[in-house]
This record gives C-alpha cells, structure tokens and sequence, in this order.
C-alpha cells in the first residue's frame, strides 16, 4: 500500500481533516463489519455446529455472512477444530492467501488451546494462535452456534472501532 | 467354526511354538513365536476351514522393560469366525516381517506401527513415513516415557 497507508494520518492534522476520516472509517467499517464472507473451512467436529451456524435455522446471512470457497475472497476464517501440527502449516498457508484486511476466530477449544488434547498428546498444536494471529476466541467442545454468533458480533465491533489512520502503525491488518 | 476348534486347528499346526491366552472373551487369542509368525499368517489365510480373508486391526503396543508386541484382529467374511494372534518382540530392536505379501491391508498399518512405535518391518514393499509431520525427527511417539517438543504430560493427581 506504501503512501495510501500514510495519507489519512496526515488528513488528520488538517484543520476538520478529522471529520473525513471519521466518516470514511465509518463507511469503511460498517461494509467490512457487515459483509463478513467467511471461508469454507472447517478441521474437525466444530465444523458441523459452524455449518449448522450457516444454514437456514441460525442463519448467518442476516449478518451478511457467506462461505466463500477460495482464500481468496474471504474476509474471516474460521478455525473450526482441531490443529494438528501437520495441519497447521497448511492453515498458515490458507492465512496467508486470503485478502487484508483479514481476521481469525478460532473455534473451540481445540483452536484456542488444544482443549482435550493438551495433556499427554504428540500431534495437536496447542493453540492456533502459536501460528497465525486471532481476533476472537469461541470456546465450547463444540460451541453452539448461537455462542459462535456470539463471537462474530464481538468481532463486528471490534471492526467498527477500527480507524483508517492506525493504518500505517498496525501493520498486521493494513 | 467355534473358538474351540479355530483354537486346536492352529495347536495341531504349530503346537510348541504357541501359547493360547483365556481371559474370557469370545474369540481365539493366542501368542505366536515370532519365527513362526509369518507362516502362520499364510496359514490363517489360506485354509479352507479357518478362512481369514479380513485383517480388521493391526497394532502395536509397548511394555517397557519387557517387551514389543504387535496385534492382528482377523476376521473371515464366509466363516463369521473372529481371532486375535500377539507376537512378542525384542525390547530393545523389535523386528519382524511383514505381512503385507498376505493381506494388503497391512501395509499401511505396518507403516503406522513402524512410524509411532519403531518396529522394523522386513521385506516391506514401501516403507515410507505415513502419519507423522514431513520433517518429524523427535522419535515414536507412542512408545512409554516418550517426550517431545511441546509434549505436556498429565499432572499427577
């Protein structure tokens, strides 16, 4: 992005420069926070509750959610499952071929800290946040949908309080 | 034909060389030297009578300070007879042959038992890695007292 990064911080320090940056953050939040297209994605057991999250009786689309089925235009993954430490390089992978601004929310215990499989266990990655950064963690062994929804309005806020002038500092969404 | 007879069929044939287990369960159990381990498998499969066509398990198991074993579960479609055979291995360099040439299935299982536990599987057609990380070098896992990297045991009580 290089100097596009750079300009709202100065449209800043224009005298009423503010007034457009909050508007445009406000423009620009509000379309990422409600067209979260989510990957298709899905490791273990939570997938099933993530899939019974995006049809018809919990309805992920009256959040604007929709599974996409490439990285590539996906907004949000769901790490739904456990991670195991062959997988976790091919998660890393799919992080990294989705689109910025992009977000994780890890599913279940297993993703947020290996859950069941913490003690005693050769192959699972203790912890999803080890290799790719999380915005939301969703415990449950498997969470219901509804507390999956839950952590989806969480990061729908925690988008909208975003601002185009971190851009340049916080290098690891912009 | 009933655990009895399965159970004399393999005595008449091997007799010294085996070692029948009775804890209760409803099929054949039994240990067989490791000598003799590959000829009775061919044995298992190809008499008209006992008729095991089925490898349904294959697995490993680690006593330590004693001993390797390994775990065949065979089964036979026709007959609907079960039967459990144990081989005993070397504590310190468990080797057998394999017995993929009988039953396919094997082969895979062999790969798995090679990978997590360490036993050497002679004559094996493809003794690749199977499970594990690409660039796994920490040993096998599945043996007793086996640590890893991030290996976190259970607390004691």
């Amino acid at each position: 992005m290089g100097i596009i990064e750079k300009v709202p911080a100065y449209i800043e320090r224009i005298p009423g420069g503010g007034i457009v940056t909050t508007t445009m953050d406000w423009v620009l939040n509000q379309s990422r926070a409600c067209s979260l297209w989510y990957m298709l994605f899905g490791l273990a057991c939570c997938a099933i509750e993530m899939m019974a999250a995006g049809a018809s009786r919990y309805d992920f689309d009256r959040f604007g959610m929709m599974f996409r089925a490439s990285p590539r235009q996906s907004d949000l993954m769901f790490v739904a499952g456990t991670v195991t430490h062959k997988m976790a390089k091919r998660v890393k992978v799919l992080y990294e071929q989705m689109a910025e601004p992009r977000y994780v929310l890890a599913m279940g215990g297993c993703a947020c800290n290996g859950g069941p499989f913490y003690y005693d266990c050769y192959s699972v990655l203790k912890g999803i946040d080890k290799v790719i950064p999380v915005d939301v963690y969703v415990p449950g062994c498997p969470p219901r949908p509804e507390s999956l929804m839950e952590g989806c309005l969480k990061l729908q806020q925690k988008i909208k309080k975003e601002k185009m002038s971190d851009w340049a500092s916080d290098r690891k969404k912009a | 034909m009933t655990k009895q007879e399965i159970t004399e069929k393999f005595k008449t044939r091997f007799g010294p060389d085996l070692e029948v287990l009775e804890t209760g369960q409803p099929e054949t159990y039994l240990y067989i030297s490791e000598s003799r381990y590959h000829e009775l498998c061919e044995f298992a499969k190809n008499d008209p009578d006992l008729d095991f066509d089925y490898l349904f398990n294959f697995g490993g198991a680690h006593y330590p300070e004693e001993r390797f074993e390994i775990v065949l579960c065979l089964s036979s479609h026709e007959k609907r007879h079960n039967a459990i055979i144990k081989v005993k291995l070397d504590k310190d360099n468990p080797e057998t042959v394999t017995i993929s040439d009988v039953w396919e299935a094997a082969n895979w299982f062999e790969r798995e038992a090679m990978e997590l536990f360490g036993i050497k599987f002679k004559n094996h057609p493809d003794p690749r890695p199977l499970l594990l990380v690409e660039d796994w070098d920490h040993g096998y896992p599945m043996r007793k007292g086996w640590t890893g990297p991030d290996f976190i045991p259970m607390p004691e009580e």
